[in-house]
């Protein structure tokens, strides 16, 4: 440990992250604290302590792993700027700014789990898998299903999410998100799309109350993609198949529309892509 | 110290004593210090209130206006960050350099200083050292940015007098500058 106080825990190895989580179960996890600094100040949450994770070297960086991308869960959102997939490129591109994005890490931004995070469509999209491992060991879960409520997700008392394995997709990934003003700004809503072998698959962020996905989403952008299907048909399916919140920034109706729109946007970009024969 | 800049103050932390902080080295500047603060505590309360260091300015407190904006080692090499964003204690055992360091031990001016002022490109001031910062970094990355890879490096960091236009200037001038004087 480079430090041990009785609120604040700063652990160099994840073994030692471990043992502190076990130790500590009240303490909120922090990496980059790009979230949770402004949350305490503007008392959006109370904490009993701090675990940072900011030290650990064995959660940072990525390898390859078969036709997997293996991303440590404390990589800066930075680096995910020049990663392989495009969909992961763009939405780490369009999160927060450089200032923020060397600290914010992929790892806080899928635990902390709201709606409008920008890498959770794109995590769904490309079918990542999340690492979780306690002192028993490592599983393996998808992330379809891995946030279960806003904020809230399938990590157990005792785990850290170690590591997301994205399978490295050949084909066309992209990202896109609508928000209140053109810098700087949080998702409204967002869509992720990757296509490849003709085939296309959407998912969505500040469609519901989890990221969201749907077969009949895909069926209507498959069928775009491959001229059978209209940019309507595809704007109807995703309308029918979201569930948006109302809130301040936007109304639900908004929403369901503005998701329709990045539906056949991003579509229209992999059809584009696929006639240009990459 | 002032309690209106870091509303924490009376919250989780604020209160219970020696339970409450942490205690860790911090070298600033070039110089070592041994800092106490409470666990919650963010490296830039604790480089302006604690340390007295003023160079990084607090503005938003979230990250979003780059007026804080240090160089900091956490032991990964160092990058310039949002110090309102770090927790202090994170730092432990770290290096923090500040505008000072930008500038010489004897207060002379860097080329990127010496070009915000002659573009005029300082008007309030609040922001200036973050945008020095985060333009020297890119010059020593990038010697010969152009126009949008100015811009997308300086979008951290918000000017509410000038309308960009004579910091975009400042830095074309300090990365000329820089490129004839290394020629």
């Amino acid at each position: 440990m480079l430090l041990e106080a009785p609120r604040f825990a700063l652990p160099e190895t994840l073994g030692e992250a471990l043992a502190a989580r076990a130790e500590r179960p009240e303490a909120v996890v922090v990496a980059g604290g790009t979230e949770v600094m402004p949350d305490l100040l503007w008392r959006n949450r109370t904490a009993a302590g701090f675990l940072s994770l900011r030290r650990v070297a064995a959660l940072r960086g990525t390898t390859t792993d078969g036709g997997e991308l293996v991303i440590g869960a404390g990589t800066p959102v930075a680096a995910l700027t020049t990663a392989p997939d495009g969909g992961l490129r763009a939405a780490a591109s369009s999160l927060g700014t450089p200032l923020v994005r060397t600290e914010a890490t992929i790892g806080g931004n899928v635990v902390s789990a709201l709606p409008y995070r920008n890498l959770l469509p794109t995590l769904l999209a490309g079918g990542a898998t999340l690492e979780l491992t306690s002192a028993t060991g490592t599983r393996v879960v998808p992330f379809d299903g891995f946030v279960t409520a806003p904020g809230v997700t399938g990590l157990r008392e005792g785990e850290l999410l170690t590591a997301v394995r994205m399978p490295v997709h050949v084909g066309f990934a992209d990202y896109a998100k609508v928000g209140r003003r053109n810098a700087q700004f949080v998702a409204t809503v967002s869509a992720a799309v990757v296509s490849r072998d003709g085939v296309a698959r959407l998912a969505f962020g500040n469609a519901g109350p989890t990221p969201l996905r749907s077969d009949a989403v895909d069926t209507a952008a498959t069928a775009l993609l491959d001229g059978r299907a209209t940019p309507e048909d595809l704007r109807a399916t995703v309308a029918a198949a979201v569930d948006p919140p109302e809130d301040t920034v936007a109304s639900a109706e908004y929403r369901r529309h503005a998701l329709g729109v990045l539906a056949v946007r991003l579509v229209t970009r992999a059809a584009v892509d696929a006639g240009l024969g990459s | 110290m002032s309690a209106v800049e870091d509303p924490r103050t009376d919250v989780a932390g604020g209160t219970d004593g020696a339970d409450g902080s942490v205690t860790f080295g911090l070298t600033v500047d070039g110089t070592a210090h041994e800092v106490t603060a409470r666990w919650d505590e963010s490296l830039l309360t604790v480089l302006r209130d604690r340390l007295g260091v003023r160079g990084p300015k607090t503005g938003c407190a979230h990250g979003r206006c780059g007026a804080c904006a240090v160089k900091a080692d956490l032991g990964d090499g160092g990058h310039v960050l949002c110090a309102c964003l770090v927790p202090a204690a994170t730092a432990a055992g770290g290096t923090v350099e500040t505008i000072a360091s930008i500038s010489g031990p004897d207060g002379a001016l860097s080329d990127v200083q010496e070009a915000f002022l002659a573009e005029g490109a300082v008007q309030c001031g609040i922001c200036t050292s973050g945008f020095v910062t985060a333009a020297t970094e890119l010059l020593e990355t990038n010697p010969d940015p152009t126009r949008p890879e100015i811009e997308a490096a300086l979008y951290g960091n918000l000017c509410r007098c000038t309308g960009y236009g004579r910091i975009v200037a400042a830095v074309e001038t300090a990365a000329r500058t820089r490129r004839a004087a290394t020629r």
